[in-house]
């Protein structure tokens, strides 16, 4: 479904990803391992033109939509879920869920997509009328991963899901997620811990400054501990 | 009550009311693009020589003449966003270029007003004419329309914001531009129409306060400082404040003025607002940089 | 900044870079040649017979290249989107018009005043503002510029003068000099005047006051965070470039022999605002070669009227968002390329303006 290839980018006068190939099917879920600093996030604001890529190809389904701007993508089904979640701070719970369905044009699809991500989520639904700037950190990531949801995703590109999370509250994150994955949606996470992505991920790729090292099928990869040790550390 | 009372209050809510409205339209503007557009006057003057053309040169009635000049308003703004703002949106120097690009545009727009009419003063129709005395006060029923339409403005604005799909995607966008284009929403085209609606703003005032004075190419210069001071005072970005701020400045103004003389009105709004800035310096609603619209 | 004084006045201080002291580059020869220069054009002027009229647009160039520059050192600079500069120079006018109309002073030693007074209005404006973001700078100062253009028509008669601003002020008086001669010594004044002003402009732009003022415009957070007082630079930035548009505004007045209200009129900030920016906003001699170029333009165009005005705006608009960087990066790359001893590697001078790119700096 979606396919990386040669991809390029960076800052400035800096390149962070040098020729990236990576592919992801339908219904599979992929994960990118790799160090902080490696290039995970800059991967993911590539793909879904956030950062402008210097070079290479972003195709979905065959389409190239390398250099449309960031809002085409997310209506095309790429959805990103950025790190640091950048929730609208000054919006209740449910206006930020709602936001996420922006592409759906009318408020009864909204709301029959809200239902269901109350039913994945139902604690969003108590907090509906908070604003998000009060929630604690477990709980933006929460809403942060509904909003996600809200939309149209075909392909949902996760960054870090356990990003400055307690470890109880990051085994519920994955949990959902991996509910998420169970509905049929396709994945791309980008994480450094290999332990934590070990039942979403159906293929594994390892990133190392910026260029993909290792690709094989998670099974296979996650099992070699002395290989994720010398990479990951 | 006594004359001075009722003139100072009506007057203070007239004013008030029009310092709000302008002021609406560069609150929403600077909360959603961070845009001070100093070009908001200049859409004033633009709505109003436009109904103004209408009366006078089509001879058709004001109320024909109110919706167009507040399209044309809105037209020129949006034009402005096209060719002014958008090229530069995102780009570090953003501030440096809009605030010049503002400037600019508003000296070559009245300008333009001289060179198409004329610098003379022009007058144009009240919507609805006629008036009543309360205590010796002279109340024109164009007056009570302007405050009627100011109010269901900001409440129609305020709902437009609150309830709908654009209007949160224009919340949205003020607070977490990246986090709106990873929703599908398309950051340009929001900015865009915020500018549009602040104009079409701009231009009702305009129209609707032009029969009070004199329309001349640069009177729509002192209501946007005005409408700057209001902003300001009810904290940059927030709707709720340039609403009550409005009213309160406008009424402090005509105390003094119906008090103390109209020499001494500009000088007690500014030290006002500069006493306000050492308090609070957000203003009356803002809450520093997060908190908008 | 007392440690930063502390350490330039330190006993042993290292030779300087010459990336860090930019003055260093100017020779001698380039200074004493251009006030030689400065010195003999008038004589020479006075022999054609539009000679008066080419000295009287050099005074005009030097008056309002002072206040051009004096306004790009706090917009260009120092990132303050102040619009005092019209009401600062209006300050600086009326002090030493009232001191000379009124208590019938010397204009030689009113004119002194008027740069001090300027400075107490800036600190006025600059004291509530300059600790509050940009956006306040620009309500407040262009409120201040209307309560000015309102005081001087309303205010009491010895400075509004029925209405019309002093019409009448005593001009500068050189002996018994008169005509030609007496142009060519007012020549002499406001060339001392521009001297002096560029002179003190180039060396704050260059000391460490400068430096801090250009980081806290690039990064205001990396700046504080490196220990920068924003408030106390800005303020002090603000009250040096009030101080000259203040000087400027007096001269002004005893060389046109008064001060008129329509001093506040639109035009006139934009014509300066036209200055800074088609010469090049935030570089050093963009708002001097810009107000060249208007005011030369202005003899050209003064006929069009207001189509002058109209394509200023436009014209003004344009460049801002198209050309941010104005004219100046192309002289001197010209001059880079052509004229140098020597080849520069980096432009130094980075407009703020200019589109380049943050993300440089990550």
């Amino acid at each position: 479904m979606l396919e990386v290839k040669g991809l390029v980018a960076g800052y400035g006068g800096g390149e962070v990803l040098h020729g990236i190939d990576l592919a992801v099917d339908e219904g599979e879920g992929v994960v990118v391992l790799g160090p902080n600093g490696h290039g995970k996030t800059t991967l993911l604001r590539a793909i879904t033109g956030l950062l402008p890529p210097r070079a290479g190809h972003v195709l979905l389904d065959g389409k190239e939509i390398t250099r449309w701007r960031a809002d085409a993508i997310a209506a095309a089904g790429l959805v990103h879920i950025p790190q640091g979640d950048l929730l609208f701070p000054e919006m209740t719970v449910t206006e930020n869920l709602l936001m996420g369905a922006y592409h759906r044009p009318t408020w009864s699809e909204r709301r029959a997509r809200l239902g269901r991500v109350y039913e994945l989520f139902p604690w969003l639904e108590e907090r509906g009328g908070q604003l998000s700037r009060t929630l604690s950190g477990g709980e933006r990531r929460m809403l942060a991963l509904g909003r996600g949801l809200m939309s149209k995703a075909r392909l949902l590109l996760i960054d870090e899901p356990s990003l400055g999370l307690a470890p109880l509250t990051t085994q519920q994150i994955y949990a959902s997620i991996q509910k998420v994955k169970d509905g049929g949606m396709s994945l791309l996470i980008a994480d450094e811990n290999a332990n934590h992505v070990a039942g979403l991920a159906d293929r594994v790729y390892l990133l190392e400054t910026g260029s993909l090292v290792r690709e094989g099928p998670a099974g296979e990869l996650l099992r070699d501990k002395a290989l994720l040790e010398s990479y990951l550390g | 009550m006594s004359t001075q009372l009722v003139q100072a209050v009506w007057g203070g809510i007239l004013f008030g009311s029009v310092y709000g409205l302008m002021a609406l339209g560069l609150t929403l503007v600077w909360g959603a693009v961070r845009l001070l557009n100093l070009a908001h006057g200049a859409i004033f003057v633009v709505g109003s020589y436009i109904a103004y053309f209408v009366v006078s040169r089509l001879n058709l009635p004001i109320l024909v003449a109110l919706p167009i000049g507040v399209l044309g308003a809105a037209a020129f703004a949006y034009l402005m966003h096209l060719i002014f703002i958008r090229p530069v949106i995102g780009k570090p120097g953003f501030d440096n270029s809009t605030l010049i690009a503002t400037v600019g545009i508003s000296i070559a727009v009245s300008a333009a007003a001289i060179l198409i009419f004329n610098p003379e003063y022009k007058v144009i129709p009240p919507v609805i004419g006629g008036n009543f005395t309360v205590s010796n006060v002279q109340i024109t029923k164009q007056g009570l329309l302007v405050i009627a339409s100011s109010l269901a403005l900001f409440g129609l604005v305020y709902l437009f914001l609150t309830y709908t799909r654009l209007g949160m995607a224009i919340r949205a966008v003020s607070q977490q531009q990246e986090a709106a284009s990873l929703m599908s929403i398309p950051v340009v085209r929001t900015y865009g129409m915020v500018i549009a609606i602040s104009g079409a703003l701009a231009g009702l005032a305009g129209v609707l306060l032009s029969p009070f004075f004199f329309l001349n190419p640069n009177s729509g210069f002192n209501p946007m400082i005005q409408a700057l001071i209001v902003t300001i005072f009810g904290g940059l970005g927030s709707v709720r404040g340039a609403l009550v701020a409005g009213f309160v400045l406008g009424i402090f103004e005509s105390f003094v003025e119906v008090y103390y003389g109209v020499a001494w009105a500009q000088p007690g709004v500014f030290l006002l607002i500069i006493l306000m800035l050492i308090l609070r310096p957000n203003g009356l609603f803002g809450i520093g940089e997060v908190r908008r619209l | 900044m007392s440690a930063q004084v502390a350490a330039t006045a330190g006993a042993t201080r290292p030779p300087l870079d010459v990336a860090a002291a930019p003055w260093r580059r100017v020779s001698p020869y380039t200074v004493g040649g251009t006030a030689l220069l400065a010195l003999v054009l008038p004589l020479l002027l006075v022999r054609l017979n539009i000679g008066t009229y080419l000295i009287t647009l050099l005074i005009l160039f030097f008056v309002q290249a002072v206040v051009a520059q004096s306004w790009n050192l706090i917009m260009g600079y120092g990132g303050i989107y102040s619009f005092a500069q019209v009401a600062l120079f209006a300050v600086g006018g009326w002090t030493s018009g009232v001191l000379v109309h009124s208590l019938g002073w010397n204009p030689f030693f009113a004119i002194l005043f008027s740069p001090l007074v300027a400075v107490v209005a800036a600190l006025g404006i600059g004291l509530p503002t300059l600790r509050l973001r940009g956006v306040y700078v620009v309500l407040l100062t262009l409120a201040f510029h209307e309560l000015a253009r309102v005081f001087t028509v309303t205010g009491p008669r010895f400075i509004s003068g029925g209405g019309y601003g002093l019409v009448t002020v005593q001009t500068f008086q050189f002996g018994d000099a008169i005509g030609d001669q007496r142009t060519i010594y007012l020549y002499y004044v406001a060339a001392l005047m521009f001297a002096i002003a560029t002179f003190v402009i180039w060396r704050v732009i260059h000391s460490p006051l400068g430096v801090a003022m250009t980081a806290l415009r690039d990064s205001e957070t990396y700046a504080v965070s490196r220990g920068i007082n924003q408030f106390r630079v800005r303020i002090v930035v603000f009250a040096i470039s009030a101080f000259f548009t203040g000087l400027a505004g007096g001269y002004s007045t005893h060389y046109n022999g008064g001060i008129s209200t329509t001093i506040f009129d639109f035009p006139r900030i934009i014509d300066l605002l036209a200055m800074i920016v088609i010469g090049g906003w935030g570089t050093f001699g963009g708002p001097i070669l810009g107000a060249g170029i208007v005011i030369g333009l202005d003899q050209y165009l003064v006929a069009l009227g207001d189509y002058q005005t109209l394509i200023l705006g436009l014209a003004l608009a344009g460049i801002a968002v198209f050309a941010p960087q104005g004219l100046w990066p192309l002289i001197r790359r010209l001059y880079e390329n052509y004229l140098a001893p020597e080849p520069l590697k980096p432009a130094v001078e980075v407009s703020p303006a200019a589109p380049h790119d943050t993300t440089e700096e990550l």
